[in-house]
């Protein structure tokens, strides 16, 4: 009986939590159905009372979808990149013995720990001198350098047992067999969530975004929708209705990647 | 194993997208300037215009198209860029090596620029007839040194507005001078804030919450009791003086006895949006052109008043204007100069272009006549515009102390004499 | 002669070892190279250079000692250091008692909870942020609202602008976006522990206090280590929510190294300068770094 008690106090206030969490996505789905001069009223209106489409149709007379899509290519050719980098790199760090392993860890590491505006400059530098500014590959490349992917990658195979490996090379596997056949599989958990991490963040990567690109038509969501403020005025109706849209694609990747979570991978392969 | 063959596929059908995409893009301005070769420029605008169709960027597309019909040698590329992260992004694009050729902007920063050698002279625009139509204090924004830096094409003053249709209601429209320049003392404005505090109403925002609009607050302090931002000859900051501290203390004491909001959380915008909502019945920034842009959502009608002073007002204005970028291209240079020419001379899109900006042209000879009361009494204000003070070295690393110093003071933290003397020590070290 | 022959095979087969590592490696570190180890070195370089765009000349370390008479960035470090201190414990126990107890519910409602506490980060930085600050408005703000209703509070608070609240304020918000991804995390490797362990320790006797402690705990290390490292960088490197929310203020009172590299840089054109404050932040995160990978990194072996 007490453990029941205790369970349902713990769901009771993890739901009270919870609607902290939710409660910024409600506000904005709900905001971008109000009119402008309801959304920031003094008693609150929970519900839209009047809900209007005239966000949504300013938000479209815009090139919204080309928005949409720039986003959506930056943010996925990101992710698949960064997903087969790094799982690849982090697999070879984290069972692998070579020269210069701790010296290069310790680059990756201190590379993350400075701040990204400072290499900013010199990043556009980089990018103009091959000829790829003003192009989406300039949103993607870079971000496939940043050592995030590869430390939690290299995180996640730590945990692979090494006596597995050394089976499968005894069995004659080649060394990318063993990567293929048994490390990806077991680092699955991994993946999904760098996909998903990976995804969201180059998506939100606006100053990235904002620097490499210049022409209309390369313009990503959230670009597009920062042009549509003025400078003493937000229109949060059509800001909440960018991001409200900005929020779909984000969470059909979340859906399609977090069934890779739900596995407790056969540890006990090893035991048999 | 499955998984990562239908990853590798789809990768590969983004690459070939990709590759796609980026046939199709020149990769930004390469064209030079060879006889009959067309000359590109690139062409980057805050919203200076009205926006059409809710659509960013349509209204300078049309004036671009004007252009470029009558100047078929020319291709200029427009882009829009936003008053929060646009100077970043120019910034950023200037020192990369990356930055466009005409920017359209104010004075502030683009004296600043030129003063760094990111931009091209004017001073052959600049000529007689330039010369004899435009004031001199907007000439000398436009300059630095012996150096033309800009072509200013608009302005118009920065004022206070009330709310005219509830002040009415309240009966308190009788303590508003609306003679002449409508101008007012320090006492008769404490006097109405008084009367609106009775009546229960809030009264104007004290927005300190980030540099936005800080003209307005500056040229609040500056006129309450008469203690100008800085000296004539923009060689240091004098808002320090004992003046200047019994101004700001009056905001201090404003504020805490619930005359004035305490606006350390609120930004101009957020300031200006309770105004047009109706929540507070007064601003400390307002202009022509803010009024243009709120009218849609302005349900009552407004009243520009100037900020009190024990003698004649004075004002600070906006300037806008345009400037080019040296990026190394005699031809591209000649090319923006041409197109800076059309935007503010051309008989048609000249005064078009000054109607969208809901401002008044710079330039006696670009004849706009606005019709409305409204806009002739900010006319006439002109008359009482103060040193312009933007293109003072570091004025933009001065404006990063101004909004905390108002803070310190609202909040606690410092004495209004700290605070300013502090705000005088950053702002004085900034001007090199 | 036999030990000779194993001692020459052995060194061959390290250096053929060696080179497949370096396969393995390879495509990562191009990109890593080109696109954040040049501009690094680039940008370290600058810091030692008076960097604005007219001039680039040497001086020294000049840059360093003006940094340390600048009380702004005295502050600011302050600051930073204040909501790293906070933030990352909290977030470490907060997503870690989160997980242990979602990851035994059934499967919807442990995606369900998941989901809820990642929100936050898919909602985007730029809505979270609006909707927060409206939370915190003095007058029409729900937060305000709710405390007068249960009578907690009589006046407006102003959150968002007073020196005391703000930075709090801050950091709740940095909380709600930042457990999320621990969350996921942490449910995805304690699905990863084999359960025969758990069950044979609770076939002798242990309670779940020590299950967690001797099975659960060590083999979430590796998943610890990253979580930390990453909350400590992130936390360091607070950047978007102060733009957004408060651009440093009140006075001063919420801002970060990182915001003020980013004023100084962009805002101001001063790139060795921010250069310079950038590598001092460097330098105290690595530091930290170095530690917690000496707490948290051991090598686990079963």
């Amino acid at each position: 009986m007490n453990i029941n008690y205790k369970k349902i106090i713990s769901v009771i206030v993890l739901i009270a939590i919870g609607i902290i969490f939710v409660f910024p996505f409600y506000w904005i789905i709900t905001g971008a159905f109000k009119i402008q001069e309801v959304t920031i009223l003094e008693t609150p209106q929970w519900f839209p009372l009047e809900p209007t489409l005239e966000n949504w149709t300013k938000l479209f007379k815009n090139p919204t979808v080309q928005w949409l899509t720039n986003s959506f290519i930056i943010s996925f050719s990101t992710m698949i990149l960064v997903c087969i980098t790094a799982s690849l790199a982090g697999y070879a760090i984290a069972k692998k013995d070579f020269k210069g392993k701790e010296l290069i860890f310790g680059a990756l590491i201190a590379a993350m720990a400075l701040p990204k505006q400072v290499i900013l400059v010199p990043l556009v530098q980089i990018v103009n001198a091959w000829g790829l500014h003003n192009t989406l590959l300039a949103c993607i490349l870079p971000a496939v350098g940043f050592p995030f992917g590869i430390f939690l990658m290299k995180q996640f195979s730590e945990t692979l047992p090494k006596e597995l490996l050394e089976a499968a090379k005894i069995d004659g596997c080649s060394e990318i067999g063993i990567f293929i056949k048994i490390v990806l599989p077991l680092i699955k958990p991994g993946i999904g969530a760098l996909a998903i991490f990976t995804f969201i963040t180059s998506w939100n990567d606006y100053f990235l975004q904002l620097v490499m690109l210049v022409e209309k038509e390369k313009l990503t969501m959230p670009l597009g929708v920062a042009l549509m403020q003025q400078e003493f005025s937000t229109n949060y109706g059509v800001l909440m209705a960018g991001a409200t849209l900005a929020c779909i694609p984000i969470i059909i990747i979340f859906i399609i990647f977090q069934k890779n979570f739900t596995q407790g991978l056969t540890m006990g392969a090893v035991k048999g | 194993m499955k998984k990562v063959l239908s990853m590798i596929l789809v990768f590969s059908l983004f690459v070939t997208l990709l590759v796609g995409c980026n046939n199709s893009n020149d990769g930004g301005s390469t064209g030079s300037g060879v006889d009959g070769e067309v000359v590109e420029i690139d062409f980057w605008n805050f919203p200076n215009y009205t926006v059409i169709d809710d659509v960013p960027g349509k209204y300078e597309e049309a004036l671009v198209a004007a252009f470029e019909e009558k100047n078929p040698g020319i291709k200029v590329n427009v882009q829009m860029i936003d008053f929060k992260s646009g100077p970043e992004k120019i910034n950023t694009s200037i020192a990369a090596g990356t930055a466009p050729d005409v920017l359209y902007d104010a004075p502030g920063r683009i004296i600043a620029w030129g003063e760094d050698g990111a931009l091209a002279s004017l001073n052959d625009m600049i000529d007689d007839g330039v010369k004899e139509n435009v004031s001199e204090s907007i000439l000398r924004a436009s300059r630095a040194g012996e150096t033309y830096y800009m072509y200013p094409t608009h302005h118009a003053p920065f004022m206070m507005a009330f709310n005219k249709t509830k002040l009415e209601e309240l009966g308190l429209m009788d303590m508003v001078n609306l003679e002449g320049d409508r101008s007012w003392t320090t006492a008769e404005f404490e006097a109405f804030l008084k009367a609106i505090n009775d009546a229960d109403e809030r009264g104007p925002i004290v927005f300190a919450s980030s540099q936005g609009g800080d003209q307005g607050t500056r040229a609040f302090i500056a006129n309450l009791y008469d203690s100008p931002i800085t000296d004539d000859a923009l060689t240091e900051y004098t808002v320090n003086s004992s003046n200047g501290v019994k101004s700001i203390q009056w905001m201090a004491d404003a504020i805490d006895s619930g005359l004035l909001e305490n606006g350390s959380a609120y930004d101009a915008g957020t300031a200006i949006d309770e105004f047009v909502a109706g929540r507070v019945i007064g601003t400390l920034l307002w202009s022509p052109g803010l009024e243009k842009i709120k009218s849609e959502g302005l349900n009552f009608e407004t009243v520009f008043l100037p900020y009190p002073n024990s003698e004649n007002p004075k004002l600070e204005f906006l300037v806008g204007g345009l400037c080019i970028l040296d990026n190394g291209d005699s031809a591209k240079i000649e090319a923006s100069k041409k197109f800076i020419d059309f935007i503010a001379n051309d008989p048609e899109w000249g005064p078009k272009n000054i109607v969208s900006t809901g401002s008044f042209p710079v330039d006696q000879r670009v004849a706009v006549n606005y019709d409305d009361p409204m806009m002739t009494y900010n006319a006439t204000m002109s008359n009482n515009y103060s040193t312009y003070y933007n293109t003072i070295p570091g004025f933009v690393e001065m404006r990063t102390y101004w909004f905390p110093t108002l803070q310190a003071v609202i909040n606690g933290d410092k004495t209004a004499e700290e605070a300013l003397n502090d705000f005088v020590e950053k702002a004085n070290a900034s001007v090199k | 002669m036999g030990l000779s022959m194993k001692k020459k095979s052995a060194k061959r087969i390290i250096k053929k070892d060696d080179l497949i590592a370096y396969a393995f490696i390879a495509p990562a570190l191009i990109f890593f190279a080109t696109f954040v180890f040049y501009p690094i070195l680039k940008g370290l370089y600058n810091s030692f250079f008076e960097y604005t765009w007219r001039e680039n000349t040497f001086i020294g370390f000049d840059n360093y000692l003006a940094l340390f008479r600048d009380e702004i960035f005295l502050k600011s470090l302050g600051n930073t250091v204040k909501i790293v201190v906070i933030a990352v414990p909290l977030i470490i126990v907060f997503s870690l008692g989160v997980s242990l107890f979602i990851y035994k519910l059934k499967s919807f409602s442990r995606s369900l909870f998941r989901a809820v506490f990642y929100l936050p980060v898919v909602t985007g930085s730029v809505a979270v942020t609006v909707v927060w600050r409206w939370i915190y408005d003095p007058y029409s703000g729900v937060l305000n609202y709710i405390l007068k209703f249960f009578g907690v509070i009589d006046d407006n608070i102003i959150w968002l602008g007073d020196s005391s609240y703000a930075l709090f304020c801050i950091i709740a918000v940095l909380l709600t976006t930042s457990v999320g991804q621990p969350i996921i995390l942490y449910i995805a490797s304690l699905g990863n522990i084999d359960k025969s362990y758990e069950e044979a320790a609770k076939v002798d006797g242990a309670n779940s206090w020590q299950v967690f402690k001797n099975i659960k705990w060590p083999l979430l290390m590796p998943t610890t280590l990253y979580i930390v490292v990453i909350s400590t960088i992130n936390s360091f490197q607070i950047f978007s929510l102060i733009q957004l929310l408060t651009s440093g203020g009140p006075n001063y009172s919420t801002s970060t190294v990182m915001y003020l590299v980013y004023e100084k840089a962009f805002k101001l054109g001063q790139f060795g300068y921010a250069a310079s404050m950038g590598v001092v932040l460097a330098i105290l995160i690595g530091t930290m770094s170095i530690a917690q990978f000496k707490v948290f990194g051991k090598e686990v072996s079963y």
